[in-house]
């Protein structure tokens, strides 16, 4: 029986003038952002591959210098174009591409592609995820917003349920019809979204295919919170009129209005620091150490006591080893220690704001699905931090070796400028790589988004099977 | 109506938080540079028989600074504009001021403000995304239905009746509207402007600007509906009409206009910038030190007195270089840039709350070009200041109290 309804319901859709207008605008619209959206990444990808291994060439053949003015001479980390993100382009045209790693310093992820256009940057990008996310569940309100005023205002609902179906059956006929239609539009789409996968940047990232069907599977999840919903609120709305109001209300409301009040909140109840405040904390402890009480001259102090005790010699001239070398890396390794503590700082603050819009899925499903998606296509802050780690633990490894070098085979007595390492030195440093992070962290980390996602999917079940009888007939 | 309103004054209120904290910040900061450069002025006038003041006066009086420490650190701040709180535009992805020393200024912009992507991303909830995404809204819901309103609700053979013509009863009803759509964005504008402390006096004319930009857009919005409404459809209908007419104009044609722009001309790379200059830049040390100097002397033949040897004058002149340099790449990149922005100009005119939002924010001087304006200003600062600089170093000369008088005048 409830086969028969959904079949009916599904059919009533398909024929429905309004599905087909909308429908084949948001196919044309999907395909679109699909195929040039692809285009776009594949280019961007191939563009930063080439720019990565161009510069990893220039540190190559930098030709024969002394370490540590190689070191200062540095190396770039190009953030990966991840293969998924022509779906959800996510903070990708805010975020910085590429980071200048040398010495001393751990420098600032620059260049997001929003700081060198215009205003129109600030709309958005047309991609999958915005139709997906904001457009579909329009799609959703113009099936269902009459989907029972209709039959009340026809005589029907009352004959069905004369008929001996319970309301709960035809509630449930209703939205696994409507479902099945939005399945029709989605399916075929992401099908071909997958087939379209750039092949050469989906290579980078072996755990591609899971996170695909993750993404899609969060999407199936959305669409069907959506049309309970939607059919809950029509099923009880006194009026076509009066229910296609209410679901545009809440349409603007969740996704348009609340994502931004709710990240504009989470500035003010975690404030970002300022720029000037984390520069000078950096350098100040840098200077008098972490505490405070340990000034940097004191530091070198203790380490050439230490190291000249551990080598059994009365004077740096003395020591086997050469002294600058040592020196370098150890205040490399401090800074290294003040940076991670400034760094995961703000990072936190920053968790700490996109946290409440993850909570906030709890209220509004849009932003469930989004944070999800985003992090699935490897576009969120998340990923972001990911990259930035891995390029600076590229840049500790690569100034370790320098240092190390100078320290070992620097001998003492040697000018800096009559020291020079080349080739050999530069490849032993392998080309910066950076591996996206596995599904499982991701879901880990979006567990909220997807808790939120599951309890509106069993509370909205519960509501209806709990109200469906109630659902008045006339 | 109500939500209109509320959310115009909630956005009145966000934007003055986000520039209130911007302003705060900039404040901040000019402070700090104020005290230490006060106290470079106290130093500069110490008694230097006392030993212990003689390392505080050369770092006063010294241009080219003292060992490792640079003379000093100047802030350049990007003042925001009186309405900048009401459109906080592009402000947010910019940095609202540079720190600048003498040395070269193009690795010095390569700088941002501590900003989380996704709120950037978000955008600011301020007037004048009420005015453009949230305006349109109402008057849909108030046009929509004009006249399926009256047949649905069963009055439309009652006004038929009377002697008026429908039309202009229709036509009062829109006009009545219209009123009610100008009133409140007369009310919220002036309240804008009011809790922004803007002084209505000296900026009514800024204040008519806004206004006929809000009424122009709002105007553009009620003659579609009129269309809409004069085909006489029902009510479910003009509302679904004039909705899809909506996502259409905000949401699908500028987001459309990016996923194309984007595809089609990517941003060149800065990073090759910063690339050709740590190149340069080796070129300055390894060659012997005539190489920067010869190229500095052609460049500022005012200086050039000969000498090819002195370390600050390379020192200094070599950063001069490498800004020269700069100057060429940063041509280069820019052009491709205003390619790419010149194809988004180009096709704007298909998304009108794109060409609204971008006229109230250059109104506002937080667009992207107001940020050009602010980096070219940086620039001219940089070499004036540079200028009293180079003049003390090339002389070998130390600062006079009125050199660093005339540096605090400008501060």
């Amino acid at each position: 029986m409830l086969k028969l309804l959904i079949k009916k319901e599904f059919l009533t859709a398909l024929r429905d003038i309004r599905l087909q207008v909308s429908g084949t605008v948001l196919l044309i619209l999907m395909l679109t952002a699909v195929l040039v959206g692809r285009q776009g990444q594949k280019q961007i990808h191939e563009e930063r591959e080439k720019a990565q291994s161009a510069m990893y060439d220039k540190w190559v053949n930098q030709g024969a210098k002394h370490p540590h003015s190689a070191a200062h001479y540095g190396q770039f980390a190009f953030k990966p174009k991840p293969v998924l993100s022509f779906l959800d382009i996510g903070l990708d045209n805010y975020t910085g591409i590429s980071v200048f790693l040398e010495a001393h310093k751990q420098n600032e992820i620059l260049f997001s592609a929003a700081q060198d256009s215009n205003g129109m940057t600030r709309f958005g990008e047309m991609t999958a995820a915005l139709i997906l996310q904001v457009l579909l569940p329009l799609l959703i309100i113009f099936l269902t917003f009459n989907i029972f005023s209709k039959e009340r205002e026809e005589g029907t609902l009352r004959l069905i349920h004369a008929q001996g179906l319970s309301m709960r059956q035809l509630f449930m006929g209703k939205v696994w019809g409507t479902y099945l239609m939005v399945l029709l539009i989605f399916l075929p789409v992401i099908l071909m979204a997958y087939l379209m996968l750039d092949q050469q940047s989906a290579s980078m990232d072996p755990t591609v295919n899971t996170k695909f069907m993750l993404l899609a599977a969060g999407y199936s999840l959305y669409f069907l919170v959506f049309v309970l919903l939607c059919v809950l609120i029509s099923a009880f709305a006194r009026n076509s009129g009066i229910s296609l109001i209410g679901l545009l209300g809440l349409w603007i409301i969740s996704c348009i209005i609340l994502p931004k009040a709710t990240s504009n909140l989470a500035d003010k109840v975690y404030p970002t620091p300022t720029q000037f405040e984390f520069t000078r904390t950096i350098k100040e402890k840098v200077r008098n150490g972490i505490d405070g009480h340990n000034p940097s001259d004191s530091r070198l102090a203790s380490l050439r006591e230490k190291v000249l005790k551990e080598y059994g010699v009365e004077t740096i001239e003395e020591l086997p080893v050469n002294w600058s070398g040592i020196a370098m890396q150890a205040g490399e390794e401090y800074t290294d220690q003040v940076y991670d503590h400034e760094f995961t700082k703000v990072e936190n603050i920053f968790k700490e704001q996109n946290k409440i819009s993850e909570w906030a899925g709890f209220i509004n499903p849009y932003l469930a699905v989004r944070n999800l998606s985003m992090s699935l296509a490897g576009t969120d802050f998340y990923h972001h931090v990911a990259f930035a780690r891995a390029a600076e633990n590229y840049r500790r490894q690569f100034v370790k070796v320098m240092n190390k070098d100078m320290e070992l085979n620097h001998k003492p007595g040697v000018a800096y400028g009559d020291y020079k390492v080349g080739e050999e030195m530069w490849t032993s440093i392998p080309a910066f790589k950076y591996d996206l992070p596995d599904p499982i962290s991701i879901l880990s980390n979006q567990w909220r988004s997807i808790a939120a996602l599951s309890l509106w999917l069993i509370g909205l079940f519960f509501l209806s099977s709990a109200y469906a009888a109630k659902i008045p007939k006339l | 109506m109500l939500v209109t309103l509320g959310a115009g004054i909630y956005g009145i209120y966000f934007g003055k938080f986000e520039i209130d904290k911007q302003n705060e910040r900039i404040a901040f900061v000019k402070d700090y540079e104020r005290e230490k450069f006060d106290s470079l002025l106290v130093w500069a006038r110490l008694d230097t028989t006392i030993t212990e003041n003689k390392e505080k006066y050369e770092q006063a009086v010294s241009p080219q600074g003292v060992g490792y420490t640079l003379h000093f650190a100047y802030c350049i701040a990007n003042q925001p504009a009186p309405t900048a709180g009401l459109c906080l535009g592009q402000r947010d992805l910019y940095p609202s001021y540079y720190r600048i020393t003498m040395t070269d200024l193009s690795r010095q912009m390569n700088t941002g403000e501590l900003a989380n992507p996704m709120k950037l991303l978000t955008g600011n909830f301020d007037l004048s995304y009420v005015f453009v995404f949230l305006f349109p809204l109402l008057i849909i819901a108030l046009f929509y239905n004009l006249y399926a309103g009256e047949k649905e609700g069963g009055t439309l053979s009652l006004l038929q009746s009377q002697s008026v013509p429908l039309r202009s009863i229709l036509l009062s009803k829109a006009l009545m509207r219209m009123l009610v759509v100008f009133g409140l964005a007369f009310l919220l504008l002036v309240l804008g402007f009011v809790l922004q402390g803007i002084t209505l006096g000296d900026n009514s004319g800024l204040l008519f600007q806004w206004l006929v930009v809000v009424f122009g857009y709002c105007l553009v919005w009620m003659i579609l509906m009129g269309a809409i409404v004069a085909l006489r459809r029902s009510s479910a209908l003009s509302a679904m009409l004039g909705f899809g007419l909506w996502l259409i104009f905000t949401l699908i044609t500028p987001t459309l206009i990016n996923l194309f722009v984007l595809a089609n001309e990517p941003l060149p790379n800065r990073t090759t910038m910063i690339h050709e200059l740590r190149e340069e830049s080796g070129k300055n040390w390894d060659n012997p030190k005539s190489y920067v100097l010869n190229q500095f002397y052609q460049e500022k033949p005012e200086f050039n007195d000969g000498d090819s040897i002195d370390f600050y004058k390379w020192y200094y002149a070599s950063f001069a270089v490498l800004d020269l340099k700069a100057k060429d790449m940063k041509a280069g990149f820019e052009q491709q840039v205003n390619k790419r922005n010149t194809l988004l100009e180009k096709w704007m005119w298909l998304a009108p709350a794109a060409i609204v939002h971008n006229g109230l924010s250059k109104l506002s001087n937080t667009d992207s070009d107001s940020q050009k304006d602010f980096m070219r200003e940086v620039e001219k600062n940089h070499t004036e200041l540079k200028n009293i600089y180079y003049t003390r170093i090339f002389a070998k000369e130390q600062f006079s109290i009125q050199d660093l008088e005339n540096i605090e005048r400008r501060l």
